[in-house]
């Protein structure tokens, strides 16, 4: 294994393009995850979050760009590359036969490293019974094997693509809490989702992409601020309408009887304080689709 | 732990989810052999089957391998070593091929393999070892049921012989699985390597059969690995050294296409 290289990114990428036949799956990604952050990925389903991670695992070939993992080439230098990175795919295809216990074994002879203690510890946490038989599992247990293998791995870069997709609250808490962990001792983390909660949760820093382009990059609060939130308001009176309309940063107010529905980008505090003058009665704001929460991003609007 | 460890451990799993399959193939290789060298003593006693044999077209009989039934050897060629045996070793190292390499890439199996401090190449050669271990293991499996048979039926052929022809009935398994994992590592596809592997065993079976039937073919009955494995009749004769290296020599040849051609494509994702 060679040291180390002094390069402060744990991930750059310049001009990744990928192209499969007529389809470009990635048109010109560039990106740099700096060593020990938690780095948010993401995008909607089909934006070219996992095309982006297979390329960095030498699992699938750039058609362009430069691609540079803890200072090493994916390509040519891919065995001792994945000997330092460990890897959570969006949905792992376990062996057929054999039970977690034995899966656990048979990676760690081919990754040179088996701690029991480590394993039986990281599997009560997840709460996953290692002798369960690998074909019996349900898609949340096959998601926690996934999560053992990586975190077992004790790597220095963790590249987790949906981590959390069938997990239930319970164990995304766990998760995010082994993520820290993870973090607190260096390790840099590659997270991708397409749930801005659960990037928001964890990550330093977010590139948002879409169509195979980073549309945003920033830390979490930026975009925070850039993403639409979607409001609904029961007044005890007619909504004051002339004001919610004057309001900066509210769209598509709609007004039925006491009833307000409308989206808001950016602070939400002149909002709060204009509601703040009238009979509200109750009151909702929630998170929309990732797709509209970053519409403006998308649309490549300021 | 050391790097013998990790390779034998990439052999050692792939080698392991294919016993069920294997014990299979075990119990159909037994069952033919016993099955047909049970009947030698009553063939060999029987003369109305043999005059029946007198009346088949010489071509039929020679299409076939039943030249001579009446002889020990040539009861063992006709009935298992000119077709049934061969094509069954090509046969299984097509299949024990395809469900180690593609069938697992296209499940998206391989790629908790993939994404682990080791070489695609070293991925692949450790599936091929698995399918060259089953293969050896039906060998063995053949050749033991052979002289076991051979003792229980007193039919009598050279353990020698037997040796040989067994060894090139598994060398041409090899071949055909080595087409096997180069359509695997070109495509991925488990269903061309499933196709393209039985297709080209059964065409080598073909030319190597019908071709000597035909003056103008005849001389071009060369092309077929059969007709390297089978046609210097290793029951009979000793073995040229040339057939051994031909059929390992292509075997070879076919595995690096495989392990290149999978070096250097993506992977596909299930």
């Amino acid at each position: 294994m060679s040291e180390p290289t002094a390069s402060p990114a744990a991930i750059r990428i310049s001009g990744l393009v990928k192209d499969y036949g007529r389809v470009r799956a990635l048109a010109g990604i560039d990106l740099e995850v700096r060593r020990g952050e938690v780095f948010g990925f993401l995008g909607p389903n089909g934006a070219g979050k996992t095309t982006t991670i297979r390329c960095l695992l030498d699992l699938i070939r750039p058609t362009a760009g430069r691609l540079e993992v803890l200072g090493l080439d994916p390509r040519r230098q891919g065995p001792e590359l994945r000997a330092r990175l460990a890897y959570v795919p969006g949905e792992l295809r376990l062996p057929e036969r054999g039970t977690v216990a034995q899966l656990a074994a048979s990676i760690g002879r081919v990754r040179g490293t088996l701690d029991p203690d480590r394993r039986d510890a990281l599997a009560a946490r997840l709460d996953l019974d290692l002798g369960r038989r690998l074909r019996d599992l349900s898609s949340g247990n096959r998601r926690k094997v996934a999560l053992l293998l990586a975190f077992l791995a004790d790597a220095e870069l963790l590249v987790l693509d949906e981590p959390t997709n069938g997990l239930d609250p319970l164990m995304q808490h766990e998760f995010l809490g082994l993520v820290r962990e993870a973090r607190d001792r260096g390790t840099t983390v590659f997270l991708s989702s397409h749930v801005l909660s659960e990037v928001q949760r964890a990550a330093d820093r977010v590139a948002v992409l879409r169509k195979g382009k980073i549309v945003a990059i920033g830390t979490v609060d930026e975009l925070r601020g850039r993403a639409r939130q979607r409001v609904e308001a029961w007044f005890a009176g007619d909504p004051p309408a002339a004001e919610l309309e004057r309001l900066p940063g509210l769209e598509a107010v709609t007004i039925d009887g006491r009833r307000l529905w409308a989206t808001v980008s950016g602070p939400v505090q002149p909002l709060v304080e204009t509601l703040g003058r009238h009979p509200v009665v109750s009151l909702v704001v929630e998170e929309p689709d990732l797709e509209e929460a970053f519409l403006d991003i998308y649309a490549g609007r300021p | 732990m050391n790097a013998a460890d990790r390779w034998l451990e990439l052999a050692v799993g792939p080698f392991r989810a294919s016993w069920r399959a294997a014990t299979v193939w075990s119990v159909v290789f037994v069952l033919m052999i016993v099955g047909t060298v049970a009947f030698w003593p009553a063939f060999r006693d029987s003369d109305a089957l043999q005059d029946t044999m007198e009346l088949v077209p010489a071509g039929i009989l020679q299409a076939f391998g039943l030249e001579d039934l009446v002889s020990p050897a040539g009861y063992l060629k006709g009935g298992l070593y000119d077709v049934v045996i061969p094509l069954m070793f090509a046969a299984a190292g097509v299949v024990f091929a395809a469900s180690a390499t593609a069938s697992e890439e296209d499940a998206g199996r391989l790629e908790l393999w993939l994404t682990q401090p080791v070489g695609r190449t070293a991925v692949l050669a450790g599936r091929i070892a698995a399918v060259m271990g089953w293969l050896v293991v039906l060998a063995v499996v053949t050749l033991l049921s052979q002289l076991a048979s051979d003792a229980a039926f007193d039919l009598q052929v050279s353990n020698a012989r037997i040796v040989a022809t067994i060894c090139l009935c598994t060398l041409l398994g090899v071949l055909y699985a080595g087409v096997a994992v180069a359509v695997a590592g070109i495509t991925g596809r488990p269903g061309p390597v499933l196709a393209i592997g039985l297709g080209a065993a059964l065409v080598g079976y073909l030319v190597a059969g019908l071709f000597p039937l035909s003056d103008v073919l005849d001389s071009w009955a060369w092309i077929s690995p059969w007709d390297w494995a089978l046609a210097g009749e290793p029951l009979w004769e000793p073995t040229d050294a040339w057939r051994y290296l031909a059929l390992g020599g292509v075997s070879a040849a076919m595995l690096a296409v495989g392990l290149v051609a999978f070096a250097r494509r993506d992977v596909r994702s299930a």
